[in-house]
């Protein structure tokens, strides 16, 4: 009886969780509706196919946000907030997606031409990589 | 020790010249730019009041500035709050969805912007813009977001805050270079509701689903409000309307957004359809089927949807409601 009632909190606790998490799943369960990304959609063609692509794409986009070290919420709240067309830009870009983190600690390595390079471009008004420099 | 991909020399050398020539080619056409912008009816300077400013720590660029735009529309969030919604470690930087990601977590509209004009009409409007630039070079990207929140137009200076510098007056050449190595990228937020100032219907639309994606009806619906009192019976902005009602359970807010849809837009079935099925969960069968079988009439590629719903009301109808 003892482990019975031990038992009762975390066997409440998972009946909860599961519940929420299908009622979440199967929140938009009224498929006969047509959703505004449909309406929005120039090209309405092959949509089935579409659909699958961009549930593969939202979860691609996913793993390499996880794999930059973004937590798996985190990761997951960002792709559900996006549209199904910007997941499509995003996997289309990957790689060369400028992240904006800015100048302040740099040119570690000793790259000098390159320091060489940008403290005259700096100068010049063409960069301003350098706080010290100040451009006009 | 391995010297980085250029060696000094000649090559150097010859390549210092040719860079130097490339930029100053490249260049030259901002000032006219700005000359022709004077004259289109743009006020001639501008700062917006009351823009409040973070310092940005290390790489955090990304959420300070995004903290800057979100506090100006009045939500209380702070960089710490913003780091990890924004920050990607590995990259050591923010990617531009992710702001917009977390503009729509906070029930804010996000809207890309690209370019001159655009960003000039919304600082005259009073809308601060955030814009990715490319602080170094083509070969050498030092990306950085900050927040424009002015300009000059005789002086040829924007203001800006950057970094760790507040109301940053820069030159207006010098911007222009840094920006347009990031493709001219900005992007304004306001409060859902509220209209950019360089909107266009589809783009305000497409962003307005973001925000209905991201799942903030409510705003959403005060955002395609605000969209059908410019674009009057705009079909998009009617059924997001009419979907983001039904999201929140208001079954007759749906089914007159819906109708107004289906008057002013009646070679769309989608409309008839959505209107069938809010009207067939207010029990009004006979209705709903009449509607069901416009939409399954008028076809096109949604049809496999209107021929279920229409088969769904019919079942009902049938056999009567559970």
């Amino acid at each position: 009886m003892n482990f019975l009632k031990s038992m009762r909190k975390p066997v409440a606790g998972l009946v909860i969780v599961t519940v929420c998490a299908f009622s979440i799943s199967w929140a938009p369960a009224h498929a006969a509706m047509v959703s505004t990304d449909k309406i929005l959609k120039q090209n309405n063609q092959n949509l089935d196919r579409e659909r699958l692509n961009v549930l593969l794409d939202r979860s691609e986009v996913r793993k390499q946000l996880e794999a930059w070290g973004v937590t798996s919420e985190e990761a997951k709240a960002w792709i559900d907030s996006l549209t199904d067309q910007e997941i499509a830009e995003i996997v289309a870009r990957i790689d060369q997606m400028p992240a904006g983190g800015s100048a302040i600690g740099i040119l570690v390595g000793g790259a000098l031409l390159v320091f060489f390079v940008l403290l005259v471009t700096d100068i010049l008004g063409y960069t301003d990589v350098f706080p010290f420099v100040k451009g006009q | 020790m391995p010297v980085p991909a250029i060696r000094c020399g000649k090559t150097g050398i010859t390549f210092l010249v040719l860079l130097f020539l490339a930029l100053t080619l490249s260049c030259a056409h901002f000032s006219h730019e700005l000359n022709s912008l004077a004259v289109s009816g743009l006020p001639g300077s501008v700062e917006i009041p009351s823009v409040p400013f973070y310092p940005q720590e290390a790489y955090q660029c990304g959420p300070a500035a995004m903290a800057i735009m979100l506090q100006w529309t009045k939500a209380n969030v702070s960089p710490q709050d913003l780091i990890p919604k924004v920050f990607v470690p590995a990259k050591k930087g923010s990617l531009q969805p992710a702001l917009i990601s977390a503009a729509r977590r906070y029930n804010r509209l996000a809207y890309p912007i690209k370019g001159v004009e655009a960003l000039l009409k919304e600082l005259a409007a009073g809308h601060p813009v955030i814009v990715l630039q490319n602080l170094g070079l083509q070969w050498f990207p030092r990306w950085h977001y900050s927040v424009p929140i002015g300009y000059n137009l005789a002086k040829g200076t924007v203001i800006l805050h950057s970094g760790k510098e507040a109301r940053r007056r820069m030159s207006w050449t010098l911007f222009m270079r840094m920006w347009k190595r990031a493709d001219y990228w900005g992007l304004v937020v306001l409060p859902s509701g509220q209209l950019p100032a360089s909107a266009d219907e589809q783009s305000y639309l497409s962003a307005v689903l973001g925000l209905e994606q991201a799942r903030q009806f409510k705003g959403a619906t005060a955002a395609y409000t605000a969209a059908l009192e410019r674009w009057h019976s705009s079909l998009g902005a009617l059924m997001g309307l009419g979907n983001c009602r039904y999201a929140l359970g208001n079954l007759i807010g749906a089914e007159l957004a819906f109708r107004h849809a289906a008057e002013a837009h009646p070679s769309c079935g989608a409309s008839f359809n959505n209107l069938a099925q809010v009207l067939a969960e207010q029990g009004r069968y006979t209705e709903a089927l009449q509607m069901a079988i416009r939409a399954v009439d008028i076809g096109g590629p949604n049809k496999p949807l209107y021929l279920q719903t229409l088969q769904e009301v019919q079942a009902i109808v049938k056999t009567g409601p559970e």
